[in-house]
């Protein structure tokens, strides 16, 4: 196909804006698709995002369109992820476009992320084509967002398309627009091939199985192909393109995206965002990557049971492969045993990657509390990152502590102005900006990241009726009165329990884990006294007594077994406890202080 | 030897018993008499015998004479013969014929003697009842007279235990046991949704107990049992002595060696096949040296006395020994493992530091 007629571009919007189902009428109204399969986000191919309404995979699919000139044309569609956590997602995906349908909800107007995503599309030269989705609803109001978005851009509001992906209406001018407004590819087909890997997943038969847009040149199958950064040696076993179902086609050229199956069996040997080129004849100079991204929330993820930790390892090594942004690294703790610091986009990244764990690989996981990178100054001079309260220096070395800082922007609705402001403030927010944007105002504030990583998100959400939208961008290190909070139990710190917290903040903590831990840990044979400490200074104290009682009151010729099996049953449940020094706790005590997401257990009797 | 007829089922019990059933009182006994008849000669001449229930009086002073008739050739000089009693089915004439014929020592089911108690356990007899038969058993010239209390009922105030306390050691039985109620699965208390006291309560209730008996001059010689010298029960110590025992009747258990059996619960059918010329039902269960050993633990712990090591075998866990030692809750040396006093209120948290169960 003639590099003039082909078109790659993708879709950006909010969550929720009706971004796959507008790619499923794409797929549809070009035949690629028929009208039964369309049922909803074809394109997704996990159960679990069908579930939460979002894409998490990129993928490409290619349709052929013929337009109203007469001509056909190649549109290579590539479906972006829809949320706050993904930009890094959507930035790799752009790299593989010309062009990008901005897609706006007719009835909600532009959020907090379309903004985001739309200033990554305009910084990398995209041709943005702005449509307005779901102008079928009584609520829409086409001419105020369409003037809106149109602004946003720079661009003439009658140039804005309107369209119900739901019931069909406009599609059509859409692909005529992507064929009239989005540039064709401009690499050249006869110099050396260069390809950019812009995904990649792995299949257990065929091994890394890599997304492509071929720059410039031609990648033909059944060749020696080298990644280029990681200067790994492959032959592409198969070429072809998604349509959405597979259709090897033996070759890709300049300007076309597709698939190359590498047969590599180690994820560490194709990186996404490396060049792809001909062994035989190969590019001087590879494609400009794009930055490494780096996770802003950590959490510790263990098994309950002990004897899962390899099956765990394993599957978040099989996880990885899909999932270039999944960190991990081995982490001991001594309440929890063996298990992994992981490293995320973030919260609804954790989530999804807890939910795949448990559910996949049928794992039954604790998640502790995430924690975000600290940067302490030693008295000495030196700089550490630290992720693990554990790993603090004593405080006498310790010169300064930075946390994170991210820019948070906020698109609410005037009358829920108040409610964000005291939610920023409560969580140690700094006010930066607030201005009205069509009708709303969007309030910009900068809070530390250890304060917004666990449930900002859903209080924001909850404080404003759901009207508030949220993104953001780390802003830098900024110094605080941060100090590590101790738990100790029978004197012996548990450093599962160890916190990080702002000096002033340190009291109200370690009292509530204090006393969620009281209410959890059962008596024992001897006095338990629970504290919260900062250094050697105890800030809170709770003590569980010991217990005065423990018989087996009756015990009769007809009980003896009976009596010895309830033995039984007491000691497996004393198994499964954990001990801190000679302190039987349960797992429901830890999972009451560190997990996330789970009911609360019901608490001892006193 | 089990005689599992009631009038009616108390509230909290999760025995074997059979109510509205006196019509089959003489078949069962017929059956009863065959399997003793049978089985006796395991542990002949009986050193103790335990007729329990259910209501073992609501067999009344005919069947019962009968019974003991049945058993007095086969016992060792001495033997000792416990018959259960509850105070509403018990008079003067029952008691002399059962003295007569050989019973030596009678438990009576009292429980409590605070009426709202009593209402809440579903028992049947009065406190004047419990009085009374208490009385007409020491006229009778009973050898040994033993009560039957319960403690952390539901509604059972301290104020209501210290009575029931005053109660029973002005009736100055030989010998009580006192229980802590359990409301177990499939009882009526349970399916009321009945909570049980809270820990501290019950912990104060049962160490309260343990001061007053003393106090009236009984040894506390097991967890739940008191009694003046020499009136201790030598049927019970033989179960807490994992000596050999054999059971009759429906539900009752036996243990002979490393073989433990339970005959199966239902009436009917016992009284079939024993008059059939079989056995009844059993499931059987066999004993390693591992189960025994750790059940001489379990059941040695119990004792107010030391638990020699030589008889018992080693425990799982010696290296508790040395912490037990130091939170006071034992006392050892080399041959022996003692409770202390506080180690006694904590006798299950000590068996489980010592032994595996799992």
């Amino acid at each position: 196909m003639n590099q003039d007629s082909i078109r790659n571009f993708c879709i950006i919007a909010h969550i929720d804006h009706g971004k796959s189902t507008l790619a499923d009428r794409v797929l549809q109204l070009t035949g690629a698709i028929s009208e039964r399969d369309m049922r909803e986000q074809v394109l997704d191919s996990m159960e679990l995002e069908r579930e939460r309404g979002i894409t998490i995979k990129a993928q490409a699919v290619r349709v052929m369109y013929r337009a109203r000139d007469g001509h056909e044309y190649q549109l290579n569609l590539i479906d972006t992820p829809g949320h706050v956590d993904f930009s890094y997602e959507v930035s790799r995906s752009l790299a593989a476009c010309e062009g990008a349908l901005l897609v706006v909800d007719a009835s909600q107007g532009i959020e907090a992320q379309t903004l985001a995503n739309a200033y990554l599309a305009i910084e990398s030269d995209m041709e943005l084509i702005p449509v307005l989705n779901k102008i079928d609803l009584p609520a829409a109001d086409p001419d105020l967002h369409g003037r809106a978005v149109a602004e946003l851009i720079g661009e003439d509001p009658d140039r804005v398309l309107r369209v119900s992906a739901k019931t069909g209406i406009g599609i059509d001018d859409v692909l005529e627009s992507i064929v009239e407004r989005v540039p064709p590819p401009a690499g050249r087909p006869d110099a050396p091939a260069r390809a950019l890997v812009f995904d990649s997943v792995y299949d257990q038969y065929r091994g890394v199985v890599a997304f492509v847009r071929v720059v410039d040149g031609v990648l033909t199958a059944g060749t020696q192909l080298r990644a280029m950064a990681t200067a790994t040696k492959f032959g592409a076993e198969e070429i072809g393109v998604m349509t959405p179902r597979t259709v090897s086609t033996g070759t890709l050229s300049a300007g076309e995206s597709g698939y190359v199956v590498t047969g590599l069996k180690r994820v560490g040997d194709l990186r996404v965002g490396d060049t792809l080129t001909v062994e035989a004849a190969p590019a001087d100079e590879p494609l400009p990557g794009y930055r490494e991204v780096k996770p802003m929330v950590f959490c510790g993820l263990f098994p309950t049971d002990a004897d899962e930790y390899t099956a765990l390892r394993e599957a978040l090594d099989k996880l990885s492969l899909n999932d270039a942004s999944l960190q991990f690294e081995p982490e001991t703790s001594q309440a929890l045993g063996f298990g992994f610091r992981c490293g995320f986009l973030g919260l609804l990244h954790m989530d999804i990657v807890r939910e795949r764990l448990e559910r996949e690989y049928d794992l039954d996981l604790l998640a502790t509390t995430p924690n975000v990178e600290y940067r302490v100054t030693t008295t000495q001079g030196e700089e550490l990152l630290v992720r693990s309260p554990v790993d603090l220096p004593p405080t006498t070395r310790i010169e300064r502590i930075e946390e994170p800082y991210m820019r948070c922007t906020v698109l609410v609705p005037a009358d829920h102005v108040g409610a964000v402001m005291g939610l920023c403030q409560d969580r140690r927010g700094k006010f930066v900006t607030m201005e009205p944007i069509e009708g709303r105002q969007q309030l910009v504030y900068d809070l530390p990241l250890a304060e917004i990583v666990l449930d900002f998100y859903d209080q924001l959400k909850s404080r404003t009726r759901g009207y508030a939208s949220l993104d953001y961008d780390l802003v830098g290190y900024r110094e605080s009165p941060l100090v590590k909070l101790d738990i100790l139990l029978a004197g012996d710190p548990v450093d599962a329990l160890s916190l990080i917290v702002h000096r002033d903040m340190a009291y109200d903590r370690g009292k509530g884990l204090v006393d969620r831990l009281y209410k959890t840990i059962p008596r024992q044979m001897f006095e338990v006294p629970i504290q919260a400490a900062i250094g050697g200074k105890i800030l809170a104290r709770e003590t569980v007594k010991a217990k005065r009682k423990d018989v087996l009151a009756k015990c009769y010729g007809g009980d003896i077994s009976r009596k010895r099996k309830l033995l039984e049953r007491q000691k497996e449940g004393k198994k499964r406890m954990k001990h801190v020094g000679a302190v039987e706790v349960p797992q429901e005590a830890f999972l009451s202080v560190l997990n996330i997401g789970h009911a609360q257990p019901s608490e001892a009797k006193r | 030897m089990h005689l599992p007829f009631c009038a009616a089922r108390c509230g909290y019990c999760a025995f074997v018993v059979e109510v509205g059933a006196l019509g089959r009182r003489d078949a069962y006994l017929d059956a009863l008499l065959v399997e003793f008849e049978r089985e006796s000669h395991r542990l002949a001449p009986l050193e103790t015998v335990y007729l329990g229930g259910g209501t073992p009086t609501l067999m009344r002073g005919r069947r019962l004479t009968r019974l003991l008739a049945a058993i007095r050739p086969h016992l060792a000089p001495g033997a000792e013969v416990t018959l259960e009693a509850n105070p509403e089915t018990v008079e003067r004439a029952l008691l002399d014929d059962l003295v007569a014929a050989g019973m030596t020592r009678i438990s009576m089911g009292v429980q409590s003697l605070r009426p709202h108690v009593l209402g809440a356990l579903d028992r049947l007899a009065t406190p004047d009842q419990a009085v009374r038969a208490v009385s007409c058993a020491r006229a009778a010239g009973v050898g040994s007279v033993s009560i039957d209390m319960l403690l952390a009922v539901p509604g059972q105030s301290a104020a209501d235990l210290a009575d029931d306390l005053a109660g029973v050691c002005a009736m100055d039985p030989d010998h009580v046991s006192w229980y802590e109620l359990e409301i177990k699965p499939e009882t009526a208390l349970s399916r009321m949704g009945v909570e049980p006291l809270d820990e501290d309560a019950a912990a104060d209730a049962f160490r309260g107990t343990v001061a007053a008996l003393e106090d009236a001059g009984y040894r506390w010689y097991e967890t739940a049992n008191f009694a003046r010298p020499g009136h201790e029960c030598r049927h019970s110590l033989a179960y807490w002595g994992a000596a050999d025992y054999v059971g009759l009747g429906v539900g009752a258990v036996s243990t002979v060696g490393g073989a433990r059996w339970r005959n199966a619960g239902g009436l009917d059918p016992y009284i079939a096949a024993l008059a059939g010329g079989g056995s009844p039902r059993r499931t059987h269960e066999s004993l390693d040296g591992d189960t025994r050993r750790r059940e001489r633990w379990m059941l040695g712990l119990r004792l107010d006395r030391p638990l020699a090591i030589g008889w018992a075998g080693p425990p799982d866990h010696p290296d508790a020994l040395d912490r037990l030692a130091r939170w006071g809750l034992i006392e050892r040396d080399a041959r022996t493992v003692t409770l202390t006093r506080e180690g006694r209120f904590l006798q299950n948290a000590v068996l489980q530091e010592l032994m595996e169960y799992a």
